[in-house]
């Protein structure tokens, strides 16, 4: 029977390679999937990917079981992703504050600056990806750990370190932007 | 309650996370309001869209460069940890014994000259010549620049160095193995990628690595050029077959656009049916399909063969 996760840290933390292998197998499609959608190209979202298990490597044995391991790796990778981009100065579309109503349409990047695709992508997901590109950091994660991972909103307020309001806010606002950039295509 | 903030509460009753009392209002109000119900459809029909692209598979190179490249980096980071872990005992046993003191006192003192001579060395002498990078084995790629102004006589720029490398080891070498299956997915030159397939199959051990496993599908199923993609097919029929290789098979049977790589693919599916694999619905009914659709007179006959076993 396949051990769980907290089986897995224990003999991570023990010095079990291959536990920590197995542990990083069963969550690093979705830290991919999130960065790739975040960055919205591959070799950054790479970068993140090794970020957050570099980080998490090194972090294990500090790990004291108080939340779930998903919940820790994916605060782990918000951080990475959001501080990635404040790193290499790739927020020029963003207003300083997320509550502003910019004018993000002006801003809708065009077919050259569009990011690398998943293989198989559809039209309709590069009309996503482009709308994604248009929200803020903040506003853009809850949205991806929300409708691409499925995590309830107290979930996401406690990987993100801020309150249930703030993330229903992040929310709002980026659908509201999605909708309105997106409603004449479906 | 306002109308405005029952619209603002429909994006949270489609995600379930609207408490008891608000739900039950928001139902009631949408019986009656036109506008919230076209908004409620319009929510709906956004969500089904993006549900429809969080569904999109991650391209699986992506996913294997990237556990890869990482691998790499932890064996790296471990090494790290194993390194200083061991200078850290060394030391604090050297100390610990009375015998230690003394010999620890001298390396000390040695330390100390060491740094001493590096500090006060005289600087270095105009013989002395700087880092060239500038000859012939070395080539430069990627030149970015920093300051491109000339007009204060200088200018700055960032390069990429790639110098010639060798190395001779056991073909069961982690190193070894490290270099080959870059080279298979990323070396320009298919003979160089073909030459690398070869080499890993020289070692029956190697093709139980899951590293390599992965790589040999994905080059069966991704690679440009028909030659290594069959010498990867060849390579896979050595491993034990898995519902991994199963899948990759029948993406290569479905997919590929040379008859000699299907029929590669379809005489591996046959083999593993004499050895009792076990093939699910959704397998047979594809190979049903091939059977009609396929262009290849052999890849059907195959396919036949292997809907006959079940």
């Amino acid at each position: 029977m396949a051990l769980s996760d907290n089986e897995l840290i224990i003999n991570a933390q023990n010095g079990d390679v291959l536990a920590f292998e197995e542990l990083m197998y069963r969550y690093d499609k979705m830290v991919l999937r999130i960065a790739l959608k975040y960055t919205g190209n591959s070799d950054d979202s790479k970068d993140i990917y090794q970020d957050v298990f570099i980080k998490v490597f090194k972090g294990l044995s500090n790990f004291q079981f108080k939340s779930e391991f998903s919940t820790w790796l994916f605060r782990i990778a918000t951080n990475t992703c959001i501080t990635f981009k404040r790193k290499y100065n790739m927020t020029k579309h963003f207003s300083l504050n997320d509550d502003e109503d910019s004018n993000f349409l002006s801003s809708i990047p065009d077919d050259e600056s569009l990011p690398d695709k998943l293989v198989a992508n559809s039209e309709q997901g590069e009309k996503i990806d482009a709308a994604l590109n248009n929200l803020s950091p903040n506003q853009k994660m809850s949205f991806l750990l929300k409708h691409y991972e499925g995590y309830k909103i107290r979930e996401i307020a406690e990987m993100m370190n801020c309150k249930e309001g703030t993330i229903k806010k992040y929310l709002f606002e980026a659908v509201r932007k999605l909708k309105l950039q997106l409603e004449n295509t479906y | 309650m306002e109308h405005n903030d029952y619209k603002k509460m429909i994006q949270f009753y489609l995600y379930e996370e609207l408490d008891l009392e608000n739900k039950i209002l928001l139902e009631e109000h949408l019986k009656s309001c036109n506008e919230c119900k076209l908004e409620l459809e319009s929510y709906k029909k956004l969500f089904a869209e993006i549900k429809i692209d969080s569904n999109s598979p991650l391209n699986p190179k992506l996913l294997m460069e990237a556990r890869f490249e990482l691998r790499g980096l932890l064996r790296a980071e471990r090494n790290k940890v194993s390194t200083s872990t061991k200078i850290f005992e060394k030391i604090t046993s050297l100390i610990t014994k009375p015998v230690g003191l003394a010999v620890s006192g001298v390396l000390i003192l040695l330390a100390g000259l060491f740094i001493g001579y590096l500090v006060f060395k005289s600087p270095a002498t105009e013989n002395e010549k700087p880092y060239n990078p500038f000859n012939d084995q070395i080539k430069i790629s990627n030149i970015n620049f920093i300051d491109p102004d000339p007009t204060n006589g200088k200018v700055e720029f960032t390069f990429n160095v790639i110098k010639p490398g060798y190395y001779k080891g056991n073909i069961n070498d982690p190193e070894v193995q490290k270099i080959l299956t870059y080279a298979i997915l990323n070396e320009q030159n298919p003979g160089t990628r073909l030459n690398s397939i070869n080499v890993i199959n020289a070692s029956k051990s190697n093709l139980l690595d899951d590293e390599i496993k992965s790589t040999l599908i994905t080059v069966a199923k991704y690679d440009d050029n028909p030659g290594v993609r069959r010498e990867a097919l060849k390579s896979l029929k050595e491993i034990p077959l898995d519902t991994e290789i199963k899948n990759a098979l029948i993406y290569v049977l479905l997919n590929d656009t040379s008859a000699g790589i299907r029929i590669e693919a379809i005489n591996n599916l046959v083999e593993a049916a004499k050895k009792g694999f076990g093939f699910s619905n959704n397998d047979l009914s594809i190979l049903k399909e091939k059977i009609q659709a396929d262009k290849n007179n052999y890849v059907r006959f195959q396919a036949s063969n292997i809907i006959k076993e079940y």
